[in-house]
């Protein structure tokens, strides 16, 4: 794709890049900022004036935008194939390891599991209603459907090709496939293998993760609210970036043949003894000696 | 894991008497994610079709360790030594980062000479190697050993993931600065 318009900015603790094959109105650019905005208002644990900081108050009922629904719907389907490790609940299990929103990391006390989804939260469509104060933590699909949402925006404005790049979670369009380097889970400057990215979404996770205003993506088992650090690194294709986001998540916490009955992904999973996993149908390579 | 943790507590290790422990973290690597047998899950946790992951640690490092060095050789003549700023020899730290479960550690050792870093290594040493079973049936496939290209080598139109251990290797590396200094 040659690029006719860049954009570039940090938003939700991350950077940002979005390639045109045309020019990037200024009008798209600004209706883009506003999208992010929006969406770091709705779901930043890190501002006291987000809406799920008022949940964490005092609970009660949020009602998010459309799209919230679907990142309920994905959620609920991924604690049930997690058998509840991956739960947007979790977030009070990161704030209890010291991972809170003044940056203590002072753990409060031993890991603590996250309350159970049934006696603590109902997610209907986009209304969420909590029995009592609760974090919500969307970190781990939140940033992927708002590349999503950017290239929905990017789509409705005529644009065919194009990528969003939010620092490694990344959706692309078009008729000319990128080859992405899969970084080393511990070498910046290195890589352990590519794909091909060609009209879907790539997203990685990696167990340190920092992302979403530096915090929210951390792989924390909401069950035990101890770290998984088997695996160590995880890449997920999928149709959009929302899902492969959750599923880089979820390749922690679960088997791929669970998820793959019921999403469509390509995966790679690096483990702390250095053997690696792939789908099948992985269009890419991973290096060997 | 013994030996580095035992270098990094006598942080400083000069070039004659120090091969223990830069052998140590050589024979790990970068590639330490391959080569880190002593942190690494138990081969018995794992079903036999993933055994194949329990290469021994010297495999990788005889191929990975070369490529390690990360400093260019200065080409330009090198500063009198009454101008240099570091010691010369090799130097091991210990860094530090904050994950989910805890603080986890990273060795790094570097080699300087006349205040040019002439190779660097670093192992990451888990702490919290949690054991976790896997199912028997998996329809995907598994690489025994993967390894690191440098990107510099590679062609490719964007990079996707997240390295560890960049906070710890900038704080051992900054801990090595102000020890090798002269």
């Amino acid at each position: 794709m040659a690029v006719g318009g860049s954009f570039s900015f940090e938003a939700i603790g991350t950077r940002w890049q979005i390639d045109t094959a045309a020019p990037l109105e200024p009008g798209v650019r600004a209706a883009i900022s506003g999208l992010v905005e929006d969406y770091d208002a709705l779901y930043s644990r890190f501002r006291p004036d987000s809406a799920v900081a008022a949940l964490a108050a005092g609970g009660g009922r949020l009602e998010l935008p459309a799209h919230g629904a679907a990142l309920g719907r994905l959620y609920r389907m991924l604690y049930r194939l997690t058998d509840g490790s991956m739960s947007p609940l979790v977030g009070s299990v990161l704030e209890h390891s010291g991972y809170d929103a003044h940056y203590s990391f002072i753990p409060k006390g031993p890991p603590a599991p996250a309350r159970a989804w049934d006696a603590t939260l109902d997610w209907e469509g986009p209304v969420v209603t909590a029995s009592r104060p609760v974090t919500l933590d969307v970190g781990a699909a939140g940033k992927g459907q708002l590349v999503d949402l950017v290239g929905g925006l990017l789509t409705g404005a005529g644009h065919t090709e194009f990528l969003v790049d939010a620092s490694g979670d990344m959706l692309h369009s078009g008729t000319t496939a990128l080859t992405v380097g899969l970084e080393h889970p511990y070498d910046p400057t290195r890589a352990i293998g590519t794909v091909q990215l060609h009209g879907r979404a790539l997203c990685a996770s990696a167990s340190n993760r920092r992302s979403w205003g530096d915090g929210l993506h951390h792989v924390v088992d909401a069950r035990t609210g101890t770290s998984v650090s088997t695996v160590v690194a995880t890449w997920v294709l999928a149709a959009d970036t929302m899902t492969a986001d959750a599923l880089a998540t979820a390749l922690f916490l679960a088997e791929p043949d669970v998820l793959a009955g019921e999403f469509a992904f390509d995966f790679v999973q690096v483990f702390s003894d250095g053997h690696a996993r792939f789908s099948p149908t992985l269009n890419g390579a991973l290096f060997t000696p | 894991m013994k030996d580095l943790e035992a270098g990094s507590a006598d942080t400083r290790t000069r070039s004659l008497t120090g091969k223990r422990v830069l052998h140590a973290l050589a024979a790990a690597s970068l590639l330490g994610v391959a080569g880190c047998a002593g942190t690494a899950p138990s081969p018995g946790s794992e079903p036999a079709g993933e055994a194949a992951s329990s290469a021994p640690a010297e495999a990788p490092a005889s191929s990975a360790a070369p490529e390690a060095s990360a400093g260019a050789e200065p080409t330009e003549a090198a500063p009198a030594a009454s101008d240099q700023t570091y010691e010369d020899g090799e130097f091991t730290q210990v860094g530090s980062y904050v994950s989910p479960g805890g603080t986890e550690e990273i060795g790094v050792t570097l080699t300087l000479k006349k205040d040019v870093v002439t190779a660097v290594t670093t192992e990451p040493m888990p702490s919290n190697p949690t054991a976790k079973l896997y199912q028997e049936r998996f329809s995907g496939g598994i690489q025994g050993e993967i390894v690191g290209k440098k990107l510099d080598e590679l062609k490719v139109d964007k990079v996707a993931g997240s390295s560890l251990t960049s906070g710890g290797f900038a704080e051992a590396t900054d801990l090595i600065k102000s020890e090798a200094k002269l």
